[in-house]
């Protein structure tokens, strides 16, 4: 898979609209918030198209995964908005609209994607240190230039073989732009730098379910998947199996869901732990 | 031993004074231009230890970094709207300033090993 740069592609078989249409609202459209998102009208969601496909080719949903309450009663907010703050804008995406499967209309929120380039050429990273704004490199202590930029707010590891690791995006959007942007920069140094095989290599989301966990219980039933080592640290840790995913269970509620290589793996964990979260909740 | 100091205080004004004090020197037919090296070297070494030992004078400095730069252990920061607080309360604000680091005595020893 290769690109050329100037071409922007659209990634994930997404159509471009969905994409105006987040960078736009400069928010994430999966979450439920109390504010109408001025956006297309719920029924030209090409996301929700989108979404539809993709589980009627690909994935079904798992059987085990709990199927969503209403959603009308799942999220207060979003499906009535306040009629005098935005009067004539289309009533926002509820999440059914948009096809996640949300229980108590709570959606893991998304923190961090790793995605990994190759520029397809050698690089004097030197050169890059002395040229690049917001680049540090110090081959004493690791063998790549360290570049960051604000918008997206990512980071890249830009490494001599044309390898580049970029970290901090929030979106897969988001990923795949700074990887561009950074790709550019290093072009415009005078590199023959392409923009090849982009790959999201992890994404990590968290939320909070806002009920505290038994974890020893938890740890006990499911003791195939799970550890639990409170000496060592805090939260207990469950391998989840399908979707592949590494869940990090908090006694608070909180939940660190990681590993997944597209966010709706995050979802399906999400929804599959929420079941058995609830059998774990402390009295 | 002698190129173990930065030159860059030769830049300062007490650094200029000295150097074209040297160079009438050197004209003037009073002293050899190795010596007038040897002073510099000296120059060197002195401003160096003494800004490390005797200077105890602090100042706070705030603004928004714009942009940094880390390559052969010499950091580069351009700060916009950086104002310094000195000692006695002092605030010297100004737009932009640029600010060039480098390892000084210990952080070179440090880095050699």
């Amino acid at each position: 898979m290769s690109f050329a740069l100037p071409a922007r592609q659209v990634t994930f078989g997404r159509p471009s609209a969905y994409q105006q249409q987040q960078h736009g609202l400069g928010g994430n459209p999966y979450q439920p918030t109390g504010l109408a998102l001025p956006g297309p009208s719920p029924l030209a969601n090409p996301y929700q198209q989108q979404q539809q496909l993709q589980q009627q080719q690909q994935q079904p949903l798992p059987t085990k995964a709990p199927s969503p309450p209403p959603v009308s009663n799942a999220v207060a907010g979003p499906s009535t908005p306040p009629a005098a703050a935005v009067p004539s804008t289309p009533a926002p995406l509820t999440l059914e609209q948009q096809h996640i499967t949300a229980v108590e209309g709570i959606v893991p929120t998304l923190q961090n994607i790793v995605a990994t380039v190759n520029l397809d050429c050698r690089l004097d990273l030197k050169t890059i240190a002395l040229h690049a704004r917001n680049a540090e490199y110090n081959p004493k202590r690791f063998a790549a230039v360290i570049m960051r930029i604000r918008d997206p707010k990512t980071t890249a590891l830009i490494f001599a073989s044309g390898k580049m690791v970029v970290t901090g995006a929030k979106s897969e959007d988001d990923s795949r732009l700074a990887s561009r942007k950074y790709a550019r920069i290093v072009q415009k140094l005078g590199f023959d730098a392409k923009f090849s095989e982009f790959k999201i290599q992890n994404i990590v989301g968290s939320c909070d379910v806002k009920f505290p966990i038994r974890l020893e219980g938890l740890a006990y039933s499911h003791g195939q998947f799970s550890s639990y080592e409170p000496e060592l640290f805090p939260g207990l840790i469950y391998r989840m199996i399908k979707p592949k995913v590494v869940l990090l269970i908090f006694v608070s509620g909180k939940i660190v869901l990681t590993g997944a290589k597209v966010r709706e793996e995050i979802y399906t964990a999400f929804n599959t732990i929420y079941t058995v979260l609830c059998e774990f909740r402390k009295p | 031993m002698a190129s173990a100091y930065y030159e860059f205080y030769r830049g300062s004004s007490i650094g200029m004074a000295l150097t074209d004090s040297l160079d009438e020197l050197i004209t003037s037919g009073a002293i050899t231009p190795q010596l007038a090296m040897k002073v510099l070297q000296q120059f060197d070494k002195s401003l160096a230890d003494t800004m490390v030992k005797q200077i105890k004078a602090k100042a706070t400095l705030k603004g928004h970094l714009q942009t940094y730069r880390l390559c052969d252990d010499v950091w580069t920061f351009i700060v916009k709207q950086a104002s310094f607080k000195m000692e006695q309360n002092e605030i010297i604000s100004t737009p932009r300033i640029k600010i060039i680091a480098c390892k000084s005595g210990d952080a070179i020893e440090a880095g050699k090993k």
